[in-house]
């Protein structure tokens, strides 16, 4: 590292200047894209079953005057993974925090319309006991400046009411990190300070932290974006793994990710739902054109 | 090779020319700290020859050894340095330890009720009252609490019985610790609000946001991540808030009973009615004696002790920042 600044301090920086005369165009043309959406197979098995968990009924959210969320209805199912995909502003990451009541931190957002967790209304639960049972993951790895050990052991000694010894402690941080596929790789430095970890073994810890919560919903927004494709390929495979265990909402901007890893999809653009299919029609034989343009890449 | 690539033409104001421009002020700057360092040592250093430890330690009435330090210029019999200051260190540890423990404590809720659970204008009206508050200058708080503290303490807390009880060594009336701790609190705390405010509204949104998103509510989440977050500028700002506790002069001069007299918790509780003196009072009392040679030691000599004082406050400080900033460097 310090020969690498030392090197900056002598040379200058290269600055390319362009020739007139260079023959090379600057940009080849982009390649025709076809309009059905992606020939590569979806490698994922078919859920092997789904139990009705949420269910988000006539769900509009304001902003002072903006409307960012239009008479939304879908259903989430355990079992399955759930995509929101859409322009940016589209206001699917807005009703993904909805789900737990984060937007209630907003003091302007203004929800009408009602979600359901098992069939109770989510405003009928203490927000807290609420964003236990449906956690979230957010779009930038966000660990706590704690150690491993002490990122995941803060939501179990948060939800114990009693100080928790190590011992106690111990077996179930283990069996989050390795539900988050991340034990192995940090078992012997659970010590270490989580902000050292990579960004995506940092994002695997927060979604063991998730997980550690014992949730039944877990929400993921944008979880890859920051990411290289190699964590982003381990946590794809993870968030499949997870659909038994808890019902799985991904936001996403990464319209291949969606097609790889979601059971359903649903495609928002202005506030509006668009189309809820699965994800095989929706990305082959959209019922929908501005879910074809979306999907063709005519827009974005 | 560096030299090949010097521009000519560029502008004046290389990016060299001011990186050596600012470090030649910074030289500046950490030489005047040492000169300082070393004249107010060197001046200092008889009183400290002539007493060696005793003169941290206790003996004899203090604000007698100075007047016999300060006549002995006169007298043709050689100096006198004889100086015990252990009244005036345990008069500045009690005033200043207890006023800063005080404040910590009432900073640290305030700013967390100010960042985390007021409401908007409370918060936008509260942040420049604090900040004017750090910086109102102390002697004012000094004739407030001559006004109205010390006959408060002296005329209601302090009762007859207890002024009775220790006539015989001592008056009570009113200027004492407890005026002393509580003006020093009034003046320091806002200090620490100040810098702990802006620490906490600096913790990392997304911390916070990920801990309510576990379900945790919003008083843990800011005390158990928030404030831990902050611990670096926590510790940065107790530091900043001893060091001009122990500085502060004209108001503990005003307030304190401005005796040497070292109060002895073993007494009871009276003993935060008691007057003393700190160090630094002592030094602006006796500042007309500068003239007499052992009587300017002597006082040196007590800016000395400050002055390390200080030193090992940010030294301790420092230290306890690195062992902190260990989880929250990337």
């Amino acid at each position: 590292m310090e020969s690498l600044t030392r090197q900056h301090a002598q040379v200058p920086p290269p600055i390319r200047r362009l020739d007139p005369q260079d023959p090379t165009p600057a940009a080849e043309a982009a390649p025709e894209r076809s309009t059905n959406f992606v020939a590569a197979k979806r490698s994922i098995a078919a859920p092997q079953f789904s139990i009705r968990r949420m269910e988000v009924d006539k769900v509009s959210i304001h902003y002072d005057a903006k409307e960012a969320v239009k008479s939304v209805s879908l259903p989430i199912r355990q079992g399955e993974v759930l995509a929101l995909i859409g322009p940016s502003g589209c206001g699917k990451t807005t009703l993904l925090r909805s789900l737990n009541r984060l937007t209630e931190l907003t003091a302007a957002a203004k929800l009408t319309g009602s979600i359901r967790l098992d069939d109770v209304d989510i405003r009928l639960i203490e927000p807290t006991l609420l964003r236990r049972r449906v956690t979230m993951v957010f779009q930038q790895p966000n660990p706590f400046p704690m150690s491993v050990f002490d990122n995941i052991a803060y939501v179990l000694r948060e939800q114990g009411s009693r100080r928790m010894k190590k011992k106690v402690l111990e077996p179930q941080v283990h069996s989050a990190l390795q539900r988050a596929g991340l034990f192995e790789e940090v078992k012997d430095n659970l010590k270490h300070p989580a902000l050292k970890l990579s960004g995506g073994q940092q994002q695997r810890l927060c979604i063991a932290r998730a997980l550690a919560a014992e949730p039944e919903v877990l929400l993921l927004d944008e979880p890859c974006s920051a990411l290289d494709p190699q964590s982003t390929a381990v946590i794809e495979d993870l968030i499949v793994k997870l659909r038994e265990d808890v019902a799985v909402v991904i936001v996403t901007h990464n319209l291949q990710q969606a097609y790889r890893i979601a059971d359903h999809v649903a495609f928002m653009y202005l506030g509006d739902l668009v189309e809820y299919n699965s994800a095989t029609r929706l990305f082959n034989t959209p019922a929908q054109d501005r879910t074809r343009e979306y999907v063709s890449g005519a827009f974005g | 090779m560096e030299e090949e690539f010097q521009s000519q033409y560029g502008p004046r104001w290389s990016d060299q020319r001011v990186g050596r421009l600012l470090g030649a002020l910074v030289c500046a700057v950490v030489a005047l700290l040492l000169a300082l360092i070393v004249v107010v040592f060197i001046q200092g250093w008889p009183s400290f020859a002539h007493n060696g430890l005793a003169w941290f330690g206790p003996g004899g009435n203090v604000d007698e050894q100075l007047n016999v330090i300060s006549q002995s210029a006169e007298t043709g019999a050689g100096y006198v340095y004889t100086f015990h200051a252990w009244p005036l260190i345990w008069s500045t540890i009690l005033i200043a330890g207890g006023s800063v423990i005080l404040s910590l404590g009432a900073a640290l809720f305030i700013s967390v009720f100010l960042v985390e659970f007021a409401p908007t204008w409370m918060a936008r009206i509260l942040a420049p009252v604090v900040r004017f508050l750090a910086s109102v200058p102390s002697v004012i708080y000094g004739l407030l609490g001559v006004l109205v503290l010390v006959p408060f303490i002296g005329n209601h807390l302090i009762s007859e019985s207890q002024k009775a009880s220790v006539a015989g060594v001592i008056s009570l009336t009113g200027y004492s610790l407890m005026a002393a701790v509580v003006v020093l609190t009034i003046m320091v705390a806002p200090l620490m609000v100040s810098i702990f405010t802006d620490a906490l509204s600096s913790v990392k949104p997304g911390w916070l946001e990920g801990s309510l998103a576990l379900g945790v509510n919003r008083w843990r989440t800011i005390w158990k991540i928030g404030v831990r977050a902050a611990r670096p500028a926590i510790v940065a700002g107790t530091v900043l808030a001893c060091a001009r506790a122990i500085g502060e002069s004209v108001m503990l001069a005003m307030l304190s009973g401005s005796t040497a007299f070292a109060p002895n918790p073993i007494d009871g509780l009276i003993f935060v009615f008691e007057p003393s003196r700190p160090l630094a009072p002592t030094i602006v009392k006796s500042s007309d004696q500068l003239s007499s040679p052992p009587a300017k030691a002597t006082l040196f000599a007590i800016a000395a002790f400050l002055l390390f004082s200080a030193a090992i406050f940010s030294l301790t400080g420092w230290a306890a920042r690195r062992s902190m900033n260990k989880y929250l460097a990337r």
